[in-house]
């Protein structure tokens, strides 16, 4: 049922959804993709082809495909071909139809202008009620009264007004997961692809964190773990606390040094989140710290604001550097921070080795919250 | 002497002495099959004895519970674990009501709102989950085991089958006993109880009480109800009976049973559906406008000829070609009734409360149903439309405390469709789950009466934030209402966290609400697993339970229908973000010691008992779900 790659001369229809004069663009080269993709109203994977619009300097701006408006099992429905567009990172942008064409509702209503526009709003939301719904829900939608109480008639699929045109909530079902589905991953795969490593530098520091992430990623797939991209990344995600769970994954396949030696940078100048992140990754990286480089990070423990960075610092030297004379010296001043703070240490420091000053310390602490420990 | 007034002191008698004594009446009537017995000879061959068998017994219960549907399962539950002894008297031979193998009707709750469910916690949704891990082949019949099974394991519970409450005695405005008549053993119970509870929809025992209670519609004007008729008048919506039947692989004939009705869907609704047919059709039902209790019988065969006269135009009509191999295997003698009485409480629900989602300070369950009233005519007015989906809801609504119990008989309470409640409001709360909270509100309610030798009225006026505390301690949702309960010690934990988040905050478990809901996080979820989290007290505290709400992924149905369905909305198993393996440690003078493990969780709500422990900190290690990859939490309390 994909198969109307042709020719069309294309019309947009409304006209709102031109391009606008101001905003054009220089096309240099176009490049087709097939792939698979699974779409909720069909059993199997779908092939397609996607186009993919480079710019003079060979970066993606757009990309289309050519999908059916509808898809109905009952072949009741007109099918209409419809253009969908989206941005470089998988981002719905807008339709387009054949000269001509118009969409159809239930019962073969023509939509109408307001239609086209709701039509456009709903797929520019990726939070449609669509994104949850199954396709045996949307099919009941003309039997909105249906009773269900009894046996096993199908649940009617309640829509608000603005979330779908009513008639054609199979159309926009359909058009909504063509737009926001599984091809959103595959074009920022294809992005990241074709990038070179200036363009994947510049991607890493884009202010729209969407290209971080396929910037990453493509590093990831290159296996490219060199310095030039490691700083970039350290310097970013020390900033952003929402890059971390990408970025951890990134350098966990790094080189052991590089790894050390990046998980060290981040944890110095990292915030909360990042110093947790550090300690969370070498407590079960698959490398094993050696005790110079925690007797090191010992050295940043007065930075460690929180008792929760504080507690897991502490079960990572216990795990992994006991007794160190390092971090023993580095813990005693915590002994007079906040007191569950001070409660972690002096239990840590408990199961140290430790000199007879430091058991005196610790000894005027016990008398002192003795019945708070 | 009259004979209420002879029971009055029968029971007396019968309190005194163990026994109640014989009577002679010329009156038709319970009493004479039980009593009357001088005239039976049983002659023992083995033993040689004759003589007349004992069959009268009394017993002594704290809680006695009528019906034995979703409503009546979850009041019985509810009172017998929260230390009440406890009677389940259910007059058929299997429990589930509605939703037994003899009625089959799926036990729905607040399925749809805006696409998704917005599901029932607490005893209902545990019940559903032992039934998902039991009955993995959502057979009827077993599910009927699976609820005997739910039921029987509590320690503080007695179930009766086949013993129907058909008289209750009276002492002043209280009942003092309920008169049961068990069918299989020819028995007379007399139950005597400070505190009963009628979920037997019909609610025979409350009616005999003296409890006062309406049938039919309410006017428009009376509780200024749109969808109500102009005038009040006696439609009470009808009884279904289903059927299901099987795709045999080839041809199948059938020729419909002497007593069907012809049936050629001439002039039919446009809405009288038949999608699904296969499973049952549920518009064969047929209601009445007078005395629909008296018309059971005489509707129950009008509903089998109808059946039969349907699936004869299903089969023979030429118009379902998709049914030529489909042979009925299972067909419904008993209908499934939707509305009788409705008994008055110190509040009468209405179609406002629900639609303008009025706030109650004494609310106790919620519904979410939409107002769905089914065609009174039923499928004797096959021209009109088999229901009225009058409105449908776009958040849940409350239901009171005040309308579970009686009015007017000062120890009874309600549950299910025989609440008080207009009929418009029933086209809602009808819903099986949505009764079944009702239940473990009175449940629950009828426990905190006897604690204060107090009656359910006191309960409202004085006990009522404890009522609500509790029912949420076990894993209730109360609309709009933030749990607070004096006695959880983690809400004095100075901070909570997980070893990973990837949404929500750990100190979320602690905000006294166990669900998201009106589009705020209440929960903590991990990254990945195995997960953690921690709680950390400034002080040292006794604690010797934990008591945790984990994600069973409320916002997708989980009860056993005959389709089978599996997809965002409807699940078919159990759900795999429920917590399936976790342990639990406690720091002791610096000293993580574990406090235990479960390998087999079951229940959204886990509770965790051990020898009391003085303690800075806890942690709670998760290692397994059912199938999610990361571990959602919406609460943890500790206990001393």
């Amino acid at each position: 049922m994909m198969h109307f790659i042709k020719t069309y001369s294309w019309l947009l229809v409304p006209i709102f959804l031109l391009v606008s004069s101001n905003n054009v663009k220089v096309f240099d080269k176009t490049n087709q993709y097939a792939i698979s993709i699974n779409h909720p109203a069909e059993k199997t994977p779908v092939n397609v082809l996607i186009y993919q619009v480079l710019d003079k300097n060979g970066l993606p701006i757009e990309y289309y495909m050519d999908v059916p408006s509808v898809i109905c099992l009952e072949k009741v429905c007109k099918v209409i071909p419809v253009r969908i567009f989206w941005n470089n990172l998988g981002e719905y942008q807008k339709y387009k139809l054949e000269k001509g064409a118009t969409l159809e509702k239930y019962k073969a209503d023509l939509f109408e202008t307001q239609d086209y526009i709701k039509l456009q709003n709903i797929l520019s939301d990726t939070n449609s009620p669509f994104k949850e719904v199954y396709y045996d829900e949307v099919l009941t939608v003309p039997k909105l009264e249906e009773d269900v109480d009894a046996v096993s008639g199908a649940t009617a699929l309640e829509l608000d007004e603005e979330d779908t045109v009513p008639g054609a909530a199979l159309g926009c079902y359909t058009l909504w997961h063509w737009a926001n589905g599984e091809i959103v991953q595959k074009i920022k795969n294809l992005t990241g692809k074709v990038l070179s490593e200036n363009q994947l530098a510049k991607a890493l520091i884009d202010k729209n964190r969407g290209y971080y992430f396929i910037g990453i990623n493509e590093l990831e797939n290159r296996k490219d773990f060199r310095s030039q991209f490691v700083n970039i990344i350290i310097g970013e995600v020390v900033k952003e606390e929402l890059l971390l769970k990408s970025t951890f994954n990134y350098l966990e396949k790094l080189p052991i040094e590089v790894y050390f030696k990046a998980t060290k940078k981040i944890f110095i100048k990292g915030e909360k989140a990042q110093k947790l992140a550090v300690i969370r990754s070498l407590q079960y990286s698959k490398y094993k710290p050696q005790k110079s480089y925690l007797d090191e990070l010992s050295n940043q423990m007065s930075s460690l604001k929180s008792f929760q960075e504080v507690s897991i610092f502490l079960d990572l030297m216990q795990s992994k550097n006991q007794n160190s004379k390092i971090v023993i010296k580095n813990s005693m001043p915590l002994l007079d921070a906040d007191f569950i703070i001070s409660r972690r240490v002096y239990w840590f420091l408990k199961g140290q080795e430790i000199s007879n000053p430091q058991k005196e310390k610790l000894q005027q602490f016990y008398q002192k919250y003795k019945n708070s420990l | 002497m009259k004979r209420r007034d002879f029971f009055r002191k029968g029971a007396t008698a019968a309190v005194a002495v163990g026994a109640i004594p014989l009577i002679a009446t010329s009156c038709a009537g319970p009493d004479d099959m039980v009593y009357d017995r001088k005239n039976d000879k049983w002659y023992h061959l083995g033993t040689g004895k004759t003589g007349v068998n004992s069959r009268k017994k009394t017993n002594e219960y704290d809680v006695a519970v009528i019906g034995g549907g979703a409503a009546g399962i979850c009041a019985a539950v509810a009172a017998a674990r929260n230390g009440s002894k406890t009677v389940l008297i259910q007059d058929r031979s299997c429990l589930g009501g509605n939703a037994s193998s003899e009625i089959r009707v799926h036990l729905n709750g607040v399925n749809n709102i805006k696409g998704k469910a917005e599901r029932e916690t607490g005893i209902i949704e545990e019940l559903l989950l032992h039934n998902r891990f039991e009955n993995e082949q959502e057979a009827f019949p077993v599910f009927d085991h699976v609820m005997y099974d739910f039921v029987v394991r509590e320690p503080n519970l007695t179930l009766m089958l086949n013993t129907q409450a058909i008289e209750a005695i009276m002492d002043g405005d209280k009942i003092k006993s309920a008169l049961c008549w068990q069918a299989t053993t020819e028995t007379m119970f007399t139950i005597n109880a400070p505190v009963y509870i009628d979920c037997s929809g019909d609610g025979l025992l409350a009616a005999t009480s003296g409890a006062t209670y309406r049938t039919g519609r309410e006017g428009k004007k009376e509780f200024n109800e749109k969808f109500a008729p102009d005038e009040p008048d006696g439609w009470q919506m009808g009884a279904t009976l289903l059927m299901s039947s099987k795709d045999m692989g080839k041809p199948m004939k059938y020729s419909p049973p002497s007593y069907a009705v012809k049936y050629t869907h001439e002039g039919g609704h446009k809405r009288r559906k038949f999608a699904g047919f296969q499973d049952g059709i549920w518009w064969i039902e047929i209601g009445s406008d007078d005395d629909i209790i008296a018309d059971a019988e005489k509707n129950r065969h009008t509903l089998m000829a109808y059946l039969h006269g349907v699936w004869d135009y299903i089969k023979n009509s030429g118009k379902f070609p998709e049914a030529e191999n489909l042979a009925l295997d299972w067909v419904g003698s008993l209908p499934g009734r939707r509305e009788s009485r409705r008994f008055i409480g110190d509040y009468i629900v209405s179609e406002k409360d629900m639609t303008e989602h009025k706030h109650f300070d004494d609310a106790v369950a919620f519904g979410g149903w939409s107002l769905d009233e089914h065609n009174p005519g039923g499928i004797l007015d096959i021209k009109e439309r088999p229901s009225f989906f009058h409105y449908h809801f776009k958040e849940v609504y409350q239901f009171p405390f005040r309308s579970l119990y009686s009015k007017n008989v000062s120890n009874l309470m309600f549950a299910g469709r025989n609440v008080s409640q207009t009929h418009i409001a029933l086209s809602s709360s009808r819903i099986m789950a949505t009764c079944a909270l009702q239940g473990q509100a009175v449940g629950t309610a009828a426990t905190l009466c006897n604690k204060y030798n107090v009656l359910p009225r006191e309960i409202y006026k004085k006990h009522i934030k404890e009522l609500q505390e509790q029912l949420m301690r076990d894993d209730v949702f109360i609309p709009k209402q933030i749990a607070n309960d004096p006695k959880d010690l983690a809400k004095k934990a100075i901070t909570i966290f997980g070893a990973t988040t990837s949404s929500g905050d750990a100190m979320n478990l602690i905000n006294g609400i166990s669900r998201d809901i009106y589009g705020e996080i209440n929960h903590w979820k991990s990254d990945g697993l195995s997960a953690q989290i921690q709680v950390e007290w400034e002080s040292p505290i006794e604690i010797s339970s934990i008591e945790i709400k984990c994600d069973t992924n409320v916002k997708r149905n989980i009860m056993m229908r005959k389709d089978s369905k599996n997809d965002d909305l409807y699940g078919n198993s159990v759900p795999k973000e429920m917590l399936k393996a976790l342990s639990f440690e406690a720091r002791i003078n610096g000293q993580w010691k574990s406090l235990g493990e479960i390998t087999d969780n079951r229940t959204r709500l886990i509770k965790h008992k051990f020898d009391t422990v003085k303690t800075t900190a806890i942690k709670v290690k998760m290692t397994e779900t059912y199938g999610a990859e990361s571990v959602k939490l919406f609460e943890i309390r500790c206990y001393a």
